[in-house]
């Protein structure tokens, strides 16, 4: 029974854990999805965003979750920035253009970040002094739940709206076939415009559901962004669902092995599991097949 | 190739022999990933990997065995290219993205795996090389005389280079990277071809490995393994110009330099000072000049040329 | 293509020909600093150098070294194969005979294999793991603390004072052991796993993980179910709040946590975990000793020490911030003034010479360097043996030296740690 508990607990927090994971890497699949593109920077945008929630609550009194007022929109902003300086101009020379430019971008906007705040480790206070709430006989934080469940919420709506609206509709045509999209009167360009602002977006509102769980410093988008990339592939390139279910599988595989084989190897297993997926099921779990065969629109 | 040995023969300051030596190397280091990355079109993310398996191998053997290093380079660089062989037919139905996060997993597969066999590679205290200077063991009190091994290492990349770009092979390589499906329809075969440069590139990065080894003497998976490690392996090709011989040489030439310069001169003001202006710098010429150094430059030179008459 | 390279090498030529500097003067004494002040470990270097820089500004206004000035050339080193360019262009380039650093452990192996190569002076004022004094060098100095002294402090702490409060003889502890597997982390591992052996304790978790982890849940249930008394973690400021946060989170307590350096020395520790940080020991380098220890002058300079520090970054220093401004203050005052030139052998002799009380250093230390004649390993050179080196405890009213009795200001309180819904 003692075991069945450890597991359950190993697979609960690898669960929830897991899908703040998923939140963080949803705005890049939509990217890849939409743009095809690498954004090597996609941690760092994170560490701003991070930063931006962590002046908000620190400056007002707030807490993350009302931070996201007005951090979700500064990245919106900020992602149609960065998408028109750097992110257009690239788009229709060879892929590893942008794959580089978003490279400097990622060492630039870290030691921006040095240089402004330093390199000190930046918290929020926590929720409910930090304790657990426990559901049966497992225990979970507060902000992890919130994680969970803005994550499903942010899940169920970028869907309802990839579903059910024009917009939504034009993304999907412009994933499918972005030459047939434009042919069809869909201004292409413009849904690359709105799909990298959105993506930047989620992850503003992954930074702020993330603050009082992490540190903030300059480097930490290095922790998180490989993860952001394995958890895209894993569930297919520009499948909102796969990213759901990409990051939960890797949020779990990484607790369990963790415990049962040993903490020192961390990431191998999920870069192995990344590996295995990448041999048996290149599209990964929910993408189309043969999406990773054929390859990029050059 | 003359101005380098002039170069190196006119005997500048030791600060400035540093650099030029390992300009060598890593123009060396950029013709081996070029093979792969610029002309067979696969851009790896991991060829730290290589370089990682190359410098330990002959540094293990040196420090277990008593292998000399110069044919423990050889032991590293084969080793390197069975794994290279490995990942390209795992990742053989990858394209694009697919294929760049794959490498850069491998990678880190590599280097977690170097960083916890500690009772080979010693782990995170690193492995070290004694400095005791000897021929035989690949130890030089003199770094001129390492400039001259690395110059020896970028001039047989080179030729390498150059071999397959005048070949047949080169030529099936640059049909894979631009259209596959046409070329494997005129019969070439587009596995066997990856793999070849796969391996050929592992194989040369790898004694480039063996070499930084025998140059630093110490070795530790975090820096010798390091995603940044693979990115710069990466990145001066594409800034000095892919898919051309001198572009990976004027890349490290440039670069090289660059970044001591630019350490030097601000790394002891604002911390990340001079990272910054890497970054704003990379992503400047990233977007006005794609085809590289040697794109812009050849551009410029023939257009010179024409008006000139 | 010809004109292409040409082309290329005047390039070449124009940027690497920037890089040569013209020779300096010799009014001052230049000494190169190499510390980490960008990337991963740049807190330690940014403070680091702050000591050191109040040290180089006390000593000037007292006149210099034999009337010379203190300059500093400073070169950052984010990781240990810039450590090796950085330190060879001060070399080779700058003309530096004499340098001082290196912030952590994999940086002070890679700067002083450079300096050792070119037969130059390395001061060693914090990196700490075990091989740094294990290589057969010459001119390097390690003035701080060995790896393994860290892991002496934590469990003789455990056994001569927490066996006592918990009321539990050490055969019938259970000590876990968690260590981050880099360099430091799996040095001070490894000390503490040999001490425990050689006094014959069981360590009953012994467990390395990956620095980078984003996710503390697998280690804390493991540790949960092994239930242990005291735990001894070595861990650095990320992964520390992060698995403290978890053990909260998942209800894991035990009745003593003895942190060691790094991580658990943070000072910004209190500000990221806010009160869970009450109670926790660090053995560490010691910051603030009990001025009773010190010799009469020190007291004095560890007053002005403080003070400054205190003005230039608002807070108390480190560990490894004090033990820089010691190993610098001890350079300028005890080694420097009797040398004629700063050539390596006539510097090694003085250093080998030294030999300084313990007390005789702000933090508590002595200087007395080995030489190949140590007992316990006669291929050592180059440690100091009186470094100082203890356990203090995050309290309420600051972070106060509780052990060894000699160095320290304090009492340890809360033993055993409350349970997490009593704090």
């Amino acid at each position: 029974m003692v075991a069945m508990t450890t597991i359950g607990q190993l697979v609960f927090s690898g669960l929830l854990i897991g899908s703040i994971y998923a939140l963080m890497s949803m705005g890049l699949t939509l990217i890849f999805g939409v743009l095809r593109v690498v954004n090597f920077a996609h941690g760092e945008f994170l560490m701003f965003a991070m930063y931006g929630a962590w002046a908000f609550v620190t400056y007002t009194g707030f807490n993350a979750y009302v931070a996201c007022l007005a951090v979700v929109p500064a990245m919106l902003l900020y992602g149609a920035l960065i998408h028109w300086i750097i992110i257009r101009p690239g788009l229709n020379k060879p892929h590893l253009v942008v794959v580089f430019a978003t490279m400097g971008l990622s060492i630039l906007m870290q030691n921006l970040a040095l240089l402004v705040f330093s390199a000190d480790l930046f918290d929020v206070p926590p929720l409910n002094a930090g304790r657990s709430i426990t559901i049966g006989p497992f225990y979970a934080k507060l902000e992890l739940l919130i994680g969970f469940g803005v994550t499903l919420l942010a899940t169920a709506v970028i869907h309802v709206v990839l579903k059910s609206t024009y917009l939504g509709k034009a993304i999907r045509a412009t994933v499918q076939d972005g030459e047939a999209a434009q042919l069809m009167g869909i201004p292409v360009p413009r849904i690359f415009l709105i799909t990298f602002s959105a993506g930047s977006a989620l992850v503003g509102l992954s930074a702020c559901v993330m603050i009082p769980l992490f540190s903030v410093f300059p480097s930490v988008g290095l922790n998180f962004v490989l993860i952001a990339f394995v958890v895209v592939v894993l569930g297919g390139m520009g499948s909102l669902e796969g990213a759901l279910l990409g990051g939960i599988c890797i949020g779990v595989v990484q607790s369990l092995s963790g415990y049962y084989v040993a903490p020192a190897y961390g990431q191998m297993f999920f870069f192995i599991l990344f590996l295995l997926v990448m041999v048996f099921r290149p599209a990964g779990l929910m993408g189309r097949r043969g999406e990773a065969t054929l390859g990029m629109l050059d | 190739m003359t101005a380098c040995i002039a170069l190196v023969a006119i005997g500048p300051s030791q600060h400035m022999l540093d650099v030029i030596l390992l300009s060598f190397m890593w123009a060396g280091l950029a013709l081996a990933w070029n093979i792969a990355g610029g002309y067979a079109g696969l851009i790896s993310l991991g060829h730290a990997a290589f370089f990682g398996i190359g410098a330990y191998t002959s540094s293990i053997l040196t420090a277990k065995a008593g292998v000399t290093p110069w044919i423990g380079m050889w032991v590293g660089a084969v080793a390197a290219a069975v794994i290279g062989a490995i990942l390209t037919l795992i990742c053989a139905r990858l394209r694009g993205p697919f294929f760049i996060l794959s490498t850069l997993a491998a990678a880190e597969v590599v280097r977690i795996g170097a960083l916890n066999w500690t009772s080979v590679t010693g782990g995170a205290e690193g492995l070290m090389i004694l400095p005791t200077p000897s021929a035989m063991n690949m130890v030089f009190g003199s770094k001129t005389t390492y400039a001259m091994l690395m110059l020896i290492y970028m001039v047989v990349t080179y030729v390498v280079t150059k071999a397959i770009e005048g070949s047949r092979y080169g030529y099936y390589l640059f049909a894979i990277r631009d259209d596959e499906e046409a070329a494997s329809a005129a019969g070439v075969n587009p596995l066997l071809a990856r793999t070849g440069a796969m391996c050929t590139s592992a194989f040369l990065t790898a004694i480039g490995g063996s070499l930084f080894a025998q140059y630093f003497l110490f070795l530790d998976p975090t820096n010798v393994i390091s995603p940044e490690l693979s990115f710069q392996f990466a990145l001066i090709p594409a800034l000095g110009g892919l898919g051309t011989a001198i572009g990976p040489v004027l890349g490290a030439f440039v670069i090289t330099p660059l970044s001591e310069l630019l350490r030097s001169y601000f790394g002891g003001g604002a911390a990340g000072l001079h990272l910054a202006i890497y970054g704003a710098v990379l992503i400047i010429v990233m977007l006005y000049f794609p085809s590289g150094i040697s794109g812009a430059l050849m551009r410029h030179l023939t257009w010179k040329g024409d008006s000139a008459r | 293509m010809m004109r292409l390279s040409a082309f290329a090498s005047v390039i070449a030529t124009v940027l690497i020909g920037h890089l040569q500097a013209p020779a300096q003067a010799q009014e001052t004494i230049r000494i190169g600093v190499l510390e980490p002040m960008t990337g991963p470990a740049n807190k330690n270097g940014i403070e680091n150098y702050t000591a050191m820089e109040i040290a180089r500004d006390m000593i000037n206004e007292r006149g210099g070294i034999n009337g010379k000035k203190v300059e500093y050339l400073l070169a950052d080193v984010p990781n240990p194969t810039a450590a090796i360019s950085e330190t060879e262009r001060l070399i080779t380039k700058d003309g530096v005979k004499i340098t001082m650093g290196s912030g952590i452990s994999p940086l002070a192996i890679a700067v002083s294999q450079t300096t050792e190569r070119h037969g130059v002076f390395h001061w060693e004022t914090a990196g700490a793991a075990d091989i740094i004094t294990k290589r057969g060098f010459k001119y390097t100095f390690q003035v701080g603390p060995a790896g393994y002294r860290y892991a002496q402090a934590a469990i003789d702490f455990t056994m001569d004072d927490l066996t006592k409060r918990l009321n539990k003889p050490i055969e019938n502890l259970r000590i876990a052991l968690l260590w981050e597997n880099r360099a430091f982390g799996k040095s001070v591992g490894d000390g503490i796993r040999d001490y425990a052996k050689e006094k014959n304790i069981k360590l009953i978790y012994d467990e390395g993980y990956d620095q980078f982890a984003t996710d503390m849940t697998p280690i804390v249930q493991k540790l949960k179910d092994v239930k242990p008394d005291v735990l001894i973690a070595i861990s650095f400021p990320n992964d520390a709040i992060l698995f403290q946060r978890k053990a909260k989170e998942l209800d894991f307590y035990v009745s003593a946590l003895i942190g060691v350096s790094a991580g658990y020395s943070n000072p910004d520790l209190r500000g990221s975990i806010g009160d869970m940080v009450d109670g926790i020991f660090v053995s560490d380098f010691a910051a603030k000793v009990n001025p009773k220890a010190l010799m009469p002058e020190t007291v004095k300079i560890a007053e002005e020490f403080f003070k400054r520090y205190d003005a230039k970054l608002h807070r108390p220093p480190a560990g490894h911030a004090s033990s820089s401004f010691s190993a610098t203050w001890a350079l300028f005052t005890e080694v420097l003034p009797k040398a004629k030139s700063l050539d390596a052998p006539e510097l090694r002799e003085i250093a080998l010479k030294l030999d300084l009380p313990n007390g005789a250093l702000v933090n508590g230390s002595g200087i007395k360097f080995t030489n190949n004649d140590w007992a316990p390993d006669p291929k050592d050179a180059g440690q100091n043996l009186r470094a100082s080196i203890g356990v203090w405890q995050w309290q309420k009213s600051g972070n106060n030296q509780v052990f060894p009795k000699n160095l320290a200001t304090h009492e340890p309180i809360m033993v055993p740690l409350p349970e997490w819904s009593k704090r």
